[in-house]
């Protein structure tokens, strides 16, 4: 396994803190981020997700054929999209048990499931189309999307990184000003995460993850301006999601969605900060690594097998919210949960890691042309470092 | 059962305001399972498709339009941040917000819901728009619970205080259920209790709507 780096660091900080933030009312909530931070775990998750891409993309040392390449990221698609299902189902099942232990019907409409038990002819379909998402199981839905479109994006970036650049800003901009986002369906609404926003997020994250020239190179020879220019985005964001601010939507001008600070569409307020805090956070992993290795350590880990991960968390958090339901949101309850997810996610972790390397030692000759792996893929220390 | 008991009467000045100069209404659905929770029973319609059926019959030449933006098993804390941008974007006259089952089901603490939701219907007043308030879904097993009861009293004091329409749910569906001497048990059947229910919503949220609008137009203002 690659050593504790700076990017797995920060996933694995995203998928803790989204695993938190995602039991609405416990206490440990106001531990996170969240609170002193515009942006949240979303932002982070999508844009470091963009960055891997490049890893995939990159494959250091042997560089794939474009038909190659195609099938290496549809093949991480559709590794992303069983997880969707897979934790999908488990998630109504676990509904469905609560609402049977507990004799309590209304159980069924937790988390957007109702339609699974009402409308399960047109809910099945929505579940294979990912227009049916679960309350907080969204965020896999917008990653297909962005895998789905990734080999564009992938071959955009040869063809010329700045035509990428601009291509996905236009189309930020455009679903920003016209406030377009993709249907839900059986239950009438939006995606909760708007991919034609989001993938901006997510190209430049890949963008900047890029070493060796364009915007990557800009902003690496250009870190302590940048930090600078980040400061005050990060003070404010923090002033702003501590005093609650946001400005009201019926005061703003027109196009709405440019200056309110929307998740759903990523508003640009949301998605500076967000680049601030990795502009200004850049290079801090060194410090934390040293003060703290076990908790580098452990984050690393957890970032270095996102995918299971993020689905065992998710089923988790959902676990805990009906925990909190049955024994009531006390802080024992709170902290039994907190630990239990703890160790649930290292555990995930360590044992992903330990089939690996059960898998390694069976097959001593794994060529570069083994199946995709769904989590980022080896690459050398030196590389996944953000020098 | 009296309508009294079911929901509280409450104007909706501005829904009434626009009816005498437009011939269309806008309503914006939002909160937890607005758009679902009818019993899978075909030809069955959300409540806020019900209410505009009720409503275009009644008023003969008026126009309802919907917005469908609920997520059922919201908390309204979630809601509250999504509705502000929706109501922006879409510009409703009356928003139905159905809430409070998932906020006691997460057990979200007492005064912080009840923030939520002052801070909210203070906000759609200031933007001139009415609110209707749609509570809790009733199980027998909860009928007893603290939290639960919390919950719905915090909803009814909120109406109160603000004087607006509250569709008591919890009670109209009790009444259903006591009258049918059903056993309160997972079943098809007490989902379909749930689908007379949103009936009932619909109806009590029109005849409010209608009320007001004779009352504006019969009896004009005296101040």
């Amino acid at each position: 396994m690659r050593a504790p780096n700076e990017i797995d660091f920060w996933r694995g900080f995203a998928l803790a803190t989204i695993f938190i933030n995602h039991v609405p009312g416990i206490f440990y909530e106001r531990f996170t981020h969240r609170n002193v931070s515009l942006s949240d775990s979303a932002e982070l998750f999508v844009f470091l997700a963009g960055w891997s891409l490049r890893y995939v993309v990159a494959n250091p040392g042997q560089p794939l054929s474009a038909g190659r390449l195609v099938l290496r990221l549809v093949g991480r698609a559709v590794g992303i999209y069983a997880a969707q299902i897979l934790i999908t189902v488990l998630a109504i099942a676990l509904i469905a048990a609560a609402a049977l232990y507990y004799e309590t019907p209304f159980i069924l409409e937790w988390h957007n499931a109702a339609a699974f038990f009402e409308a399960p002819v047109e809910a099945h379909v929505g579940l294979v189309l990912l227009s049916h998402q679960l309350g907080y199981f969204n965020i896999l839905p917008l990653y297909v999307v962005l895998m789905t479109g990734a080999p564009v994006i992938a071959l955009l970036d040869r063809a010329s990184p700045w035509l990428l650049l601009a291509a996905s800003f236009a189309l930020y901009l455009a679903a920003l000003v016209f406030g377009i986002n993709l249907p839900t369906w059986p239950v009438e609404g939006r995606w909760f995460l708007d991919p034609l926003t989001w993938q901006f997020i997510f190209v430049l994250g890949f963008l900047i993850a890029r070493t060796d020239g364009g915007l990557g190179a800009l902003a690496r020879r250009n870190r302590r301006p940048l930090r600078l220019l980040a400061l005050p985005f990060v003070i404010a964001g923090a002033l702003v999601a501590w005093f609650h601010y946001s400005p009201s939507p019926m005061r703003v001008p027109d196009p709405k969605l440019l200056f309110l600070f929307d998740k759903t569409f990523l508003s640009p307020a949301r998605l500076l900060h967000a680049l601030a805090l990795v502009a200004f956070f850049a290079g801090s992993f060194r410090y934390i690594a040293w003060a703290l290795p076990p908790l580098a350590s452990y984050l690393s880990m957890l970032g270095r097998n996102s995918l299971n991960v993020f689905c065992v968390g998710s089923v988790l958090s959902l676990a805990g919210q009906i925990a909190r339901f049955e024994y009531g949101g006390g802080i024992g309850t709170d902290t039994g949960v907190i630990i239990i997810g703890i160790v649930a996610l290292g555990v995930t972790g360590w044992v992903s890691e330990w089939r690996d390397r059960l898998r390694a030692r069976e097959q001593p000759q794994v060529s570069p042309s083994s199946p995709p792996q769904v989590s980022s893929p080896p690459v050398s220390s030196r590389r996944a470092q953000p020098t | 059962m009296p309508s009294s008991a079911i929901a509280s009467p409450a104007p909706l000045p501005n829904v009434a305001a626009k009816l005498e100069t437009s011939k269309t209404i806008r309503v914006l659905a939002i909160g937890s399972s607005s758009t679902y929770g009818i019993g899978a029973s075909s030809g069955t319609k959300n409540y806020p498709a019900q209410l505009t059926d009720i409503l275009e019959k009644a008023l003969k030449g008026i126009n309802v339009e919907i917005i469908n933006r609920g997520v059922s098993g919201e908390v309204a804390k979630t809601t509250a941040e999504r509705l502000r941008v929706e109501v922006a974007l879409t510009h409703p006259d009356l928003v139905l917000w159905q809430l409070g089952t998932n906020d006691a089901l997460a057990r979200v603490p007492i005064a912080e819901f009840e923030e939520t939701v002052t801070s909210t219907i203070e906000w759609l007043k200031e933007n001139k728009i009415d609110v209707v308030l749609v509570g809790l879904q009733y199980t027998a097993r909860f009928a007893r619970d603290d939290n639960y009861a919390a919950v719905r009293d915090t909803l009814r004091k909120i109406a109160a205080q603000q004087n607006i329409l509250y569709v008591r749910r919890f009670e109209a569906m009790r009444y259903i259920s006591s009258v049918r001497n059903q056993p309160p048990i997972l079943s098809g059947d007490d989902l379909h209790l749930n689908d007379l229910g949103y009936h009932c919503m619909a109806e009590h949220i029109a005849h409010a709507v209608i009320a007001n609008l004779f009352v504006r137009r019969f009896r004009p203002p005296t101040n």
